[in-house]
């Protein structure tokens, strides 16, 4: 027990018995919830939000923001879903689906840290252009996945020894790598340096600008993973999918603690927001509350849970 | 011409471009009915504009708008509709959306929870209430020609919607250049700490922006419902993402300290006239996104280039 609380700092355990009395309340008052099912089917759900809230929490902390994932996780399904069609090939519409998202975070980055407009506006601009692009290319209709390649439709819906949903996977085996990376390497702590203090970064002699570009593509690049699972699940490239993503987002970075002004924060803690998000929408779903009172209830979580952590701080 | 800075005489310069360049390609530009849509639709997100300018100006951001303002076509088509009185409906209205500007406001300074954060929660609270208060949109079943007026009805051969918004507009242009209050907010978004130890209360005046704004959406709001002849819940959805395109195209600041309303109003027609022209020229709709994208992104690189250059 100790091992663990080593490993969580003080907003962390607070923020994990949040989680945890959330858990409680809905084992009580519903009985499928604390079901082995349940719980798999949340896990797996939950790994698409996880893993792009990875990726934008490490630009977070390196002071950037990225807010058109939403428009890209529809953005790079096209390629995605069009290539697997055309070619008959998993792996290469794979590879071409994170191809585009890698580019795509070198033009954010590009245009937000060398030619130094700000992040905010270069992801909103971003935004509108992919979403329209979208639009454009799919004339508003889905695009259907035609090769129904069996590898494919695993990536989502399939389950490791028919329990743990491959997703889950994925997105367990990413959070692990980064929480190593932001924590244990030395690129990890330069990201925190850049993003909590720019010029003291810059006078310790680091690339800022590579530092932070690298940022952007990492946070692209995940949301192309959450892009790729998905259309596994939804079995189609969508027009409206990932649309208010970038909020759901936010919103549970921010909950876990990811500071919006750079250099606070861990992967750690924007996990345990994705759960507790995640938790209460499922477990309000099984409790038959509409959709929209779950928006409602999200909203107030949110500002008395960062509002609770900012008077804490200034005390 | 002393208010044309130089960010405002490029813009204008974009504007009169823009301009020429359409009339050349299809002369149904200048037609009547024409100018008319583009007032008309300009003219709404140009009132809520002015409250954002304020907002972005002292370093703060609503992202509730959107919602509010889907909100508030259902409110004032509900009320009117049940009692029969406009006043009733415009009291409702201006009560609800002078609560939650409160409500921000005081999220914001009081509990100190980043104005981004604290009015994305908004947005989801009002996405979600509204489909509680009604789940179908909302018939206008009043018929009171008076209501269809605000949004469709004319008044000296100009719409409705320009004349309201022209009422509004001397107020923040007055308020934001000739009064010490202007001068408030942009330093405060300049430099909070300096701004409080000269002895201005930075957190009345940030509470005070948040509730001019959404009592501004309060009016676009009524406008909306007016021109659809409905209430819908999500009539307003991405508003805020057009506003605050739209304001920071107009070179106000995200940073905070700096903005113009006149820059504001350039931003908003430039984005309109590109929409009308998407339309008139027939390409494809889709291009109403994009375009308007690479404008803000060019817009505000220029704009630092500009800034780099000037020293």
């Amino acid at each position: 027990m100790n091992n663990i609380l080593k490993y969580l700092r003080k907003g962390e355990l607070a923020l994990f018995i949040i989680f945890l009395i959330v858990f409680i309340i809905f084992s009580f008052s519903s009985e499928y919830f604390f079901t082995l099912r349940n719980i798999m089917n949340v896990s797996g759900q939950l790994s698409i939000i996880l893993i792009a809230a990875i990726g934008f929490s490490v630009l977070l902390i390196a002071g950037e923001v990225d807010i058109s994932i939403g428009s890209l996780l529809a953005f790079v399904s096209l390629p995605l879903i069009e290539i697997m069609n055309i070619t008959g090939s998993v792996p290469l519409g794979i590879i071409l689906c994170l191809i585009f998202g890698i580019i795509i975070g070198l033009i954010n980055g590009y245009l937000s840290v060398y030619l130094g407009v700000s992040s905010l506006i270069v992801t909103l601009g971003m935004l509108f252009i992919l979403r329209g692009a979208v639009y454009l290319y799919t004339g508003q209709r889905a695009i259907p996945d035609e090769l129904m390649s069996d590898f494919f439709f695993y990536i989502g819906n399939g389950k490791f020894m028919g329990t743990i949903p491959y997703a889950a996977i994925i997105g367990l085996v990413i959070l692990l790598i980064f929480i190593f990376v932001m924590r244990n390497t030395s690129y990890g702590r330069k990201l925190y340096a850049v993003g909590g203090n720019q010029e003291v970064a810059r006078l310790a002699g680091y690339n800022i600008k590579l530092l932070k570009l690298s940022a952007f593509v990492i946070c692209s690049f995940l949301s192309s993973i959450s892009a790729i699972i998905l259309a596994s699940r939804i079995g189609s490239a969508n027009h409206v999918a990932g649309d208010l993503f970038e909020f759901q987002v936010v919103a549970a970075v921010v909950l876990g603690g990811v500071s919006l002004a750079g250099g606070i924060g861990s992967l750690t803690g924007a996990a345990i927001g994705v759960l507790i998000l995640s938790v209460i929408s499922n477990g309000l779903g099984l409790l038959n509350i509409d959709t929209q009172w779950q928006l409602v209830v999200n909203g107030v979580i949110i500002i008395i849970a960062v509002g609770f952590d900012e008077l804490k701080r200034n005390r | 011409m002393k208010y044309f800075q130089t960010n405002e005489s490029i813009l204008f310069g974009l504007l009169v471009l823009l301009c020429i360049f359409l009339s050349f390609y299809n002369p149904q530009f200048y037609s009547i009915q024409n100018i008319h849509s583009i007032l008309r639709s300009s003219s709404t997100v140009m009132i809520v504009a002015f409250g954002m300018t304020i907002l972005l100006t002292s370093g703060e951001v609503d992202l509730s708008v959107g919602a509010l303002m889907s909100f508030v076509t259902v409110i004032v088509m509900d009320v009117i509709n049940i009692t029969g009185s406009i006043s009733l409906g415009l009291i409702a209205v201006f009560g609800f959306c002078l609560l939650i500007g409160l409500i921000n406001g005081l999220v914001r300074t009081v509990l100190n929870v980043n104005s981004l954060i604290a009015t994305l929660a908004m947005m989801l609270i009002l996405q979600g209430s509204v489909y509680v208060y009604s789940m179908a949109a909302i018939y206008n079943t009043h018929l009171i020609p008076l209501f269809s007026f605000i949004g469709q009805g004319f008044f000296l051969n100009i719409p409705m919607p320009v004349v309201i918004m022209l009422f509004i507009l001397p107020f923040f242009v007055v308020l934001l250049n000739y009064t010490r209050y202007g001068r408030y907010f942009s330093s405060i978004g300049s430099n909070p700490d300096a701004a409080k130890l000269s002895g201005i209360n930075n957190n009345r005046y940030k509470v005070l922006g948040f509730v001019i704004t959404s009592l501004l959406v309060g009016v676009s709001g009524v406008i909306l419902a007016s021109l659809m002849d409905t209430g819908q819940q999500g009539s307003a959805k991405g508003f805020e993402l057009i506003v605050i395109a739209a304001v920071l195209l107009g070179g106000t600041s995200f940073m905070g300290g700096k903005g113009t309303i006149i820059g504001t109003i350039l931003g908003i027609l430039i984005l309109k006239i590109i929409d009308n022209g998407i339309i008139l020229m027939r390409i494809p709709q889709e291009f109403q996104l994009i375009v308007p994208g690479f404008i803000l992104i060019l817009a505000v690189y220029f704009d630092g280039i500009r800034k780099k250059n000037s020293g």
